[in-house]
């Protein structure tokens, strides 16, 4: 569903992201695992071009996104993003924020006056269902707790009916528990749908709990790719270069780490 | 440990910057003594001339309490004077901030023109523009209304743009992601985010228009000022007394009622 290919982006003349290559089917959950900075941020808004790549060809469902600008809305339509900080509209309500998510497949005009297709405003509070939250769509969203707009955030990236998913460390402003909840409706909710889900993390805990498979990042390069099983002592050094010498310390990017 | 008091500054300074400082500060006495000088200012002629204005205040007592039921008209007229101004300077405003918003506007020429209209109509004074006005569509309210549009739409167009510009990136940013055009992320991403601080600046905008109606009368332009005027040109001190008040309790009461409502809006 999603496949990344020569993935490289240049910040001026550094490097962020040096020739990733990475391809997640349908219905998986993926973890990207890697430290702050390691360029996580960079390759999912390059894979839906809120950032511009500087090399590499990459395909959602097998049509480019590298392609034409005009191209690229109708692939963004069926692809969904979830952000750090939500990302909700403030002062809309709870369902307006998830028909949002509809936005590209309404008539422009209706719309734009606040019409909304019965089909649409359906879709739109089955998604709120799927994250338990259908008793706030009436809701201003900015009422709301962080966990429950993260998972309004959820419910919007399903309202468009998407292929695959990009999350972008969902859960880094949340509590564990809370934290859990979140990752919990995202992968159920992609398992159900047959969603490809690519999903950034820093905690090492979450992604072996959570994934299906892990890519690990450092520096810019996959250094790591396989089962949440696989994910050994070596492979977290070589994710997160110079955590032996910290374990026994409590190193904060890495809390109980997975042996 | 030592006590006592320290002068403490930014940061140490040598004697040089000090010097400098102290060579600053004679250079702006200076300046302001010689501007002083040309414009007159002198408290000796203040006190000398405080008699007159005893006088002239004396003769504004007491107030002229019939001239009021005449007042009725012009009043009314003032309010709609500011309305109908505030109405169409927001009308004005609207299509131009769009394109005077930096992160919004289709280009940088159309942006930094956009900004240098909104100067111009912001730097001349609303009476100017009545005259001009007065001297376009005649005497009367049109006039000011026209005079009022012109400069609050400079305004607001100002306001309403540097609103947009400080709109939360990240729920815009969402609304791109999921492939909505330009103006869903318009109407969906910036305008819930804006709309109270448009609301609030066009209140404070109806503030200032009904401030500034009621001395467009002054240049023939309708409202309450024309009668201020022409009372004062009569030498009818206590009907000017009249006028004064009520435009107090005018100003008072929207500055009263828009700031309350201001800070509805705004939590």
């Amino acid at each position: 569903m999603i496949e990344v290919r020569g993935l490289s982006k240049n910040y001026g003349s550094t490097p962020a992201l040096r020739e990733v290559d990475l391809h997640v089917p349908r219905g998986e959950f993926c973890v990207v695992l890697g430290p702050s900075g390691a360029g996580k941020s960079t390759l999912l808004r390059c894979i839906n071009r809120l950032t511009e790549p500087s090399a590499g060809d990459i395909r959602i469902g097998g049509k480019r996104v590298t392609g034409e600008r005009r191209q690229l809305r109708e692939i963004r339509r069926h692809l969904g993003m979830i952000f750090q900080d939500h990302n909700l509209v403030p002062r809309l309500s709870v369902l307006k924020n998830v028909l949002t998510g509809r936005l590209a497949s309404m008539p422009v005009l209706a719309s734009l006056l606040q019409w909304f297709p019965e089909t649409d405003i359906d879709i739109a509070l089955q998604c709120l269902g799927r994250v338990d939250l259908a008793d706030k769509a009436y809701s201003r969203a900015d009422r709301l707790s962080g966990g429950e707009q993260q998972r309004v955030g959820i419910a919007r990236a399903l309202a468009q009916q998407p292929g695959a998913i990009l999350a972008d460390e969902p859960v880094a402003s949340l509590d564990p528990k809370t934290a859990r909840v979140v990752l919990g409706d995202l992968r159920r909710a992609a398992r159900e749908l047959g969603i490809a889900v690519l999903c950034n993390l820093h905690q090492v805990e979450y992604a072996t709990e959570f994934a299906d498979r892990i890519i690990g990042v450092s520096s810019g390069r996959v250094v790591f790719e396989g089962a949440p099983g696989t994910l050994d002592e070596s492979a977290l050094e070589r994710i997160y270069p110079g955590l032996a010498r910290h374990n026994g310390e409590s190193h904060p990017s890495a809390p109980g780490v997975a042996a | 440990m030592s006590s006592g008091y320290r002068f403490v500054l930014g940061r140490p300074r040598g004697i040089g910057t000090i010097a400098g400082c102290v060579l600053i500060a004679g250079i702006v006495a200076a300046l302001l003594t010689w501007s002083a000088q040309a414009l007159g200012l002198s408290l000796g002629e203040l006190l000398k001339g405080l008699p007159w204005i005893g006088d002239l205040l004396s003769r504004m007592l007491p107030p002229n309490w019939s001239f009021a039921r005449r007042l009725w008209q012009p009043v009314l007229e003032t309010v709609q004077i500011a309305v109908w101004g505030t109405l169409f300077g927001v009308l004005l405003a609207l299509p131009l901030a769009w394109l005077g918003a930096r992160n919004l506007s289709p280009n940088r020429v159309v942006f930094h023109l956009t900004r240098q209209v909104f100067n111009l109509a912001r730097g001349i004074n609303e009476i100017i523009f009545a005259l001009v006005f007065v001297a376009a569509v005649g005497l009367g309210p049109f006039a000011g209304i026209l005079a009022l549009s012109v400069h609050g739409a400079g305004m607001l167009g100002k306001f309403f743009a540097e609103q947009m510009e400080e709109a939360d990136r990240g729920p815009i940013e969402a609304l791109r992601a999921t492939g909505a055009n330009a103006a869903h992320t318009l109407v969906f991403g910036v305008l819930p985010q804006v709309l109270p601080g448009w609301i609030a600046s066009t209140l404070y905008r109806l503030e200032v228009n009904l401030r500034t109606s009621t001395i467009l009368g002054m240049v023939g332009a309708g409202g309450i000022g024309f009668e201020l005027v022409s009372s004062l040109k009569l030498f009818q001190y206590q009907d000017t007394a009249v006028c004064v008040l009520v435009i107090l309790a005018l100003v008072m009461a929207a500055d009263y009622f828009s700031s309350k409502l201001r800070a509805r809006i705004l939590d």
